[in-house]
């Protein structure tokens, strides 16, 4: 109990006794970071986090008897002030050329006219995740729907049983681990952060405690809102980008195909025994057609990226660590 | 720690800037398997003598820059009980280095210690 009793002296500086959760000195840190590069925030944050949970974790574990306010500014007092920790973070940030160049890289593309932006999209690897999730979304919702709706099925129908509750909790479960999983995947590929996945439960909860809070937890339900609603808009993004891209590959293969290979059956429609094509001189613009229909599908996907990334935000991860 | 002061902070810092780069490829080097950054917080922790040499905090940008240059890889899994941890293990690169920077740290040591141990035999005569 040594360092208890240090914690409850009057040694702790000014800034952390303001600092009564682990959110309030994430977003303290947070401000010490601020114009620091995005990424060089989000490790800090994502750093911070990480060990502030488990430290929080562990001395509740170690002292039972231990206040929340007191477990917590113990261990902020051990991880330092968020002045220290953002001084460390800008130190390597100064060391970590490529963020810093890419920032600048950034800034000249503002700078730089409509074409040139137009087409910069094929440099965009935002652009090219969200082409990706486009594809796999439709494998992904599929699969989502899937579980939610059979799961919720059995489980709503096995409830009169006593079998049925275990099961409903287990299904619960899964559905944060299925966002869990999503989330994962949107940040890969979407590019948008998401924070605190799964939400820590306290250990010294009983089983139906936690069974209570995560039947009552918003976010549960509107996780599996958005794992049943995924299956519509997989099919949408999927056909969508299918088609997109489809019609670019059409332009672009066309001259190949009707005039070097001269695979007319392919390239035509046959109405009532007659061909018919377009013109070989036509064929030597639809190139550039579908070049343009491929950059200008870049950019709708990246559009849809953006926009599905803030969905799923806004669904799958708990209201109050969105930040 | 109260009895330190403003000057004893600012060397504790400098020397510190190296140092902990060293402990952590060290404390890396013995792990059998990867470790998250609690745990590696931890092991120095419990190391640590009567001064607290590294704020736990400042640990993970170290580890960051050090995996940055290729000396730590890391994978990111998630957790049972909190956010998702990042498991550090030392590369190949991160071994041959830390070999160089132990003899460096050597060659320091005896440096460091002789100079004192002359100025004190100084005081002497």
């Amino acid at each position: 109990m040594r360092q208890r009793q240090r914690y409850d002296g009057f040694c702790i500086q000014g800034v952390l006794s303001m600092i009564k959760t682990i959110k309030e000195y994430l977003h303290q840190l947070r401000k010490e970071l601020r114009g620091s590069d995005s990424a060089i925030v989000q490790d800090a944050l994502s750093d911070a986090e990480e060990h502030l949970r488990d430290a929080y974790n562990n001395a509740i574990t170690i002292y039972p008897s231990i206040s929340d306010a007191d477990a917590i500014m113990q261990v902020i007092e051990e991880y330092g002030t968020p002045e220290e920790v953002a001084a460390g973070y800008r130190d390597i940030e100064v060391r970590t050329s490529p963020a810093l160049a890419q920032r600048v890289k950034r800034y000249e593309e503002k700078k730089r006219s409509s074409w040139p932006r137009f087409f910069g999209v094929w440099a965009d690897s935002g652009a090219w995740g969200s082409v990706i999730y486009m594809i796999l979304s439709l494998a992904t919702g599929i699969a989502y729907f899937t579980w939610a709706v059979t799961g919720l099925s059995v489980s709503a129908g096995l409830l009169v049983l006593i079998i049925g509750l275990p099961l409903f909790a287990l299904f619960l479960l899964s559905i944060r681990g299925l966002a869990l999983i999503e989330g994962r995947i949107v940040e890969g590929l979407l590019g948008v952060r998401m924070p605190n996945r799964p939400a820590f439960t306290d250990k010294r909860q009983g089983w139906w405690d936690r069974f209570k809070s995560i039947f009552t937890d918003g976010h549960t339900w509107s996780s599996m809102l958005y794992m049943i609603m995924h299956l519509p808009m997989g099919i949408f993004y999927f056909t969508l980008i299918i088609t997109l891209i489809g019609v670019s590959l059409w332009g672009v293969a066309l001259p190949i195909l009707q005039v070097l290979l001269n695979l007319n059956e392919v390239t035509g429609i046959r109405v009532h025994g007659i061909l018919y094509q377009l013109p070989d001189w036509v064929t030597f613009i639809t190139p550039v057609i579908g070049f343009l229909v491929f950059t200008a599908t870049m950019h709708v996907a990246k559009r849809i990226g953006c926009w599905h990334g803030s969905v799923a935000k806004s669904m799958l991860v708990r209201r109050d660590s969105q930040g | 720690m109260d009895d330190i002061n403003a000057a004893d902070k600012k060397f504790l810092k400098e020397l510190n800037a190296g140092i902990a780069s060293l402990v952590l490829l060290g404390v890396l080097d013995r792990a059998r398997e990867p470790i998250y950054g609690y745990r590696i917080a931890k092991i120095v922790e419990a190391n640590k003598q009567d001064i607290s040499m590294i704020k736990q905090g400042a640990l993970y940008p170290v580890l960051r820059s050090l995996e940055n240059n290729g000396l730590l890889q890391s994978k990111v899994e998630p957790s049972v009980s909190g956010p998702p941890r990042r498991y550090y293990s030392i590369t190949d690169l991160g071994r041959q280095t830390l070999k160089r920077w132990m003899q460096i740290w050597g060659q320091t040591i005896t440096f460091v210690n002789s100079t004192l141990g002359e100025v004190g035999s100084d005081d002497k005569y």
